[in-house]
């Protein structure tokens, strides 16, 4: 098994390395986000507030808006990194369709290797290219802040090392989630059309059921109770306590970061039930 | 068909029916003894990569049942990919990776260690004759290379039945001739089952110990291809006599061997028996009858007409395009997209 699983993901992470120009693309976009829409969309909601207000009480306006964000991009990054994570793992069952017209997966289904050595191998390399990206969205969004003329991600809490492995958790869930997703949609489907078709009508609500990009004080009440159980925002919370203080969120990032477990665990349960049949020996 | 215990691959009454309507495969037996060389033969659309792929463990059976090497292929299929290797009719070498990373992903992929499937592969690209190549991009690869390398791996694993699937489509002569020579030298040293499906009928005429034609997803006949072709009626003769000569239709019917005659202006074509034995008979018949011989051609028939006489002649409109046609297609989008992905 391991063996099998190790030649496999050697085979993936190949692929990686000799198609540059797809982890270029997936870069693409989170870039644009990061350094046009972040940088143009900087709302104030404090600017609205009428003059003579005390500046403690605009304060709290503008942490009671952005969830203890000092401003909207900071709010914002933290969003994009979760972003990123989602967009990122698209790659990875359109790889498997594409492997199947070229004959290459006909190949792999003739040898014995187990399912579950093509299943890893493949989401093995599938979330490390995620979680690649989101760490780096989010070197760059922090790099931003010290670059003068740009907004950047403002660190305004006190990040301990368990904040530290609690942001790395978050966003190494959330890729497995989402590339045990679309791997899945990858293994069952044979129609790059369908494929991308089944991806967007589900990447789109997603992502915008979330509060990775909206403003929480701009949100809704019935968007923010559904934006509570999105994985995504589940990240971007872990995310944001860490970053801005977990003063107005009702739990712990130890909360959120279960809830991703339990939407890792039940995708993956999911998943390995319909995988496993539809990578039987014989079909 | 005789069911011979331990055939290296036995078909018994296998039906495979696509989608409730498409009746690919309609009730093929057959016994392939261990070390024999098997030809598969039949038009476009017979039915041949389908049973391949149920006796290979790729495809469950409508009905029927396939042994591999003693063991039920439905019951065991892990075990018997273990023991085959497949070339598949369509090209399944991963473009982006190079000749010998597909040998050494290949090897892993049977749980072979890493330093030993590094070892096999290195020999393989050797033997065939790929070493120039074997660090550029599979995608950059001709066509003939493309096939060694198929083949290559589909042996990492040194399989005790090889099932091949129109191996040598797209080669050149000195490729096919190349390609044949390895297996027999294959088959010589190890003692391997083939299992071939081909178009070529001389390659399978000269390479095959047995053949079966399939048509319709129905076996239509099997034997050697000697076999075959006497079934068909022997010889061809064809004598040319002096200008002006009488008409000796009369002295050769009652010849020994002799099947059916006819004259075409002064040459006769005499079907008969052997050839070898009714020349010297028919040149001193007519020398008697005072017609010398100035000419004589003898023609075994040949694979192509046991195929055509078995299959029919006529042109086949196939629905939808044959794995034939895919894999001719393939190669071109993968020729468009120059491997890229
Ligand atoms: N997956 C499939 N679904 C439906 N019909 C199929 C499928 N695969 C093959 N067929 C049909 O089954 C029949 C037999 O196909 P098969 O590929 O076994 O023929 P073949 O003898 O290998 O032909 P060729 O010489 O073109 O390779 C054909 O009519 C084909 O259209
Ligand atoms: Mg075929």
């Amino acid at each position: 098994m391991l063996r099998e699983l190790g030649a496999l993901t050697r085979r993936e992470f190949l692929k990686i390395r000799r198609n540059p120009q797809a982890l270029f693309t997936s870069l693409l976009l989170p870039l644009l986000y990061l350094l046009l829409f972040g940088q143009g969309f900087n709302i104030n909601p404090a600017a609205a507030l009428p003059p003579g207000t005390p500046p403690l009480v605009a304060h709290q306006v503008l942490l009671d808006y952005f969830r203890g964000a000092p401003n909207y991009y900071s709010y914002f990054a933290a969003g994009m990194v979760g972003f990123v994570a989602v967009t990122a793992t698209l790659f990875i069952g359109a790889n498997v369709i594409f492997d199947k017209l070229f004959g290459i997966f006909k190949r792999t289904r003739g040898t014995p290797a187990p399912s579950a050595a093509v299943f890893g191998s493949r989401l093995i390399a599938g979330s490390a290219q995620p979680i690649a990206l989101a760490f780096f969205v989010l070197g760059l969004a922090l790099l931003f802040a010290h670059i003068p003329g740009l907004s950047g991600l403002r660190v305004t809490a006190q990040v301990s090392a368990l904040g530290v492995v609690e942001v790395f958790l978050a966003i190494v869930l959330l890729s497995l989630m989402f590339a045990t997703l679309f791997l899945t949609f990858g293994i069952l489907l044979d129609v790059p059309q369908t494929y991308f078709a089944a991806v967007n009508l589900l990447n789109l609500p997603v992502l915008l059921t979330s509060d990775a990009l909206y403003p929480w004080g701009s949100m809704p009440v019935w968007l923010r109770t559904i934006s509570q159980y999105n994985p995504v925002s589940l990240a971007v919370n872990v995310l944001r306590e860490t970053f801005f203080g977990a003063g107005q969120y009702p739990f712990g990032p130890g909360v959120y970061l279960l809830g991703l477990l339990g939407w890792t665990a039940v995708l993956m349960g999911i998943a390995i039930f319909l995988v496993s049949r539809a990578l039987r020996p014989l079909e | 068909m005789s069911s011979r215990i331990g055939g290296a691959i036995v078909a018994e009454d296998l039906v495979k029916v696509y989608n409730g309507k498409v009746r690919a495969v309609d009730g093929v037996s057959f016994n392939v003894s261990p070390g024999e060389v098997f030809g598969f033969l039949g038009p476009n659309g017979a039915g041949k990569t389908t049973t391949v792929s149920m006796l290979s463990a790729g495809l469950r059976p409508t009905s029927g049942r396939a042994m591999i090497d003693g063991l039920e292929v439905s019951k065991d299929a892990l075990e018997v990919k273990r023991r085959i290797g497949v070339i598949f009719q369509e090209s399944t070498a991963d473009g982006d990776l190079t000749g010998r990373e597909n040998l050494e992903v290949a090897a892993g992929t049977y749980g072979i260690p890493r330093g030993e499937g590094n070892r096999r592969a290195e020999a393989l690209i050797h033997q065939m004759q790929l070493s120039d190549a074997a660090d550029r991009f599979a995608k950059t690869y001709s066509g003939g290379m493309r096939r060694r390398l198929e083949l290559a791996v589909g042996l990492v694993h040194r399989p005790k039945i090889l099932f091949l699937d129109e191996p040598t489509l797209g080669l050149d002569p000195q490729g096919r001739a190349g390609f044949w020579s390895f297996i027999q030298k294959l088959k010589d040293e190890t003692g391997l089952t083939v299992f071939v499906t081909t178009h070529y009928l001389d390659e399978a005429d000269t390479m095959c110990d047995r053949i079966a034609i399939i048509d319709h997803g129905k076996i239509v006949a099997t034997g050697s291809p000697n076999e075959l072709k006497d079934k068909l009626g022997g010889d061809v003769v064809t004598l040319k006599t002096a200008e002006g000569a009488a008409d000796m239709s009369a002295v050769l019917k009652p010849l020994a061997g002799v099947v059916s005659l006819q004259k075409q202006d002064g040459s006769y074509r005499v079907k008969c028996a052997s050839g070898e034995t009714l020349v010297p008979l028919a040149v001193e018949a007519c020398a008697r009858a005072g017609a010398g011989v100035t000419g004589v051609t003898v023609k075994r028939p040949s694979l192509d007409e046991v195929f055509l006489e078995y299959t029919g002649r006529e042109f086949r409109e196939e629905e939808g395009p044959s794995a034939t046609d895919r894999a001719v297609m393939m190669q071109r989008v993968r020729g468009a997209l120059g491997g890229r992905r």
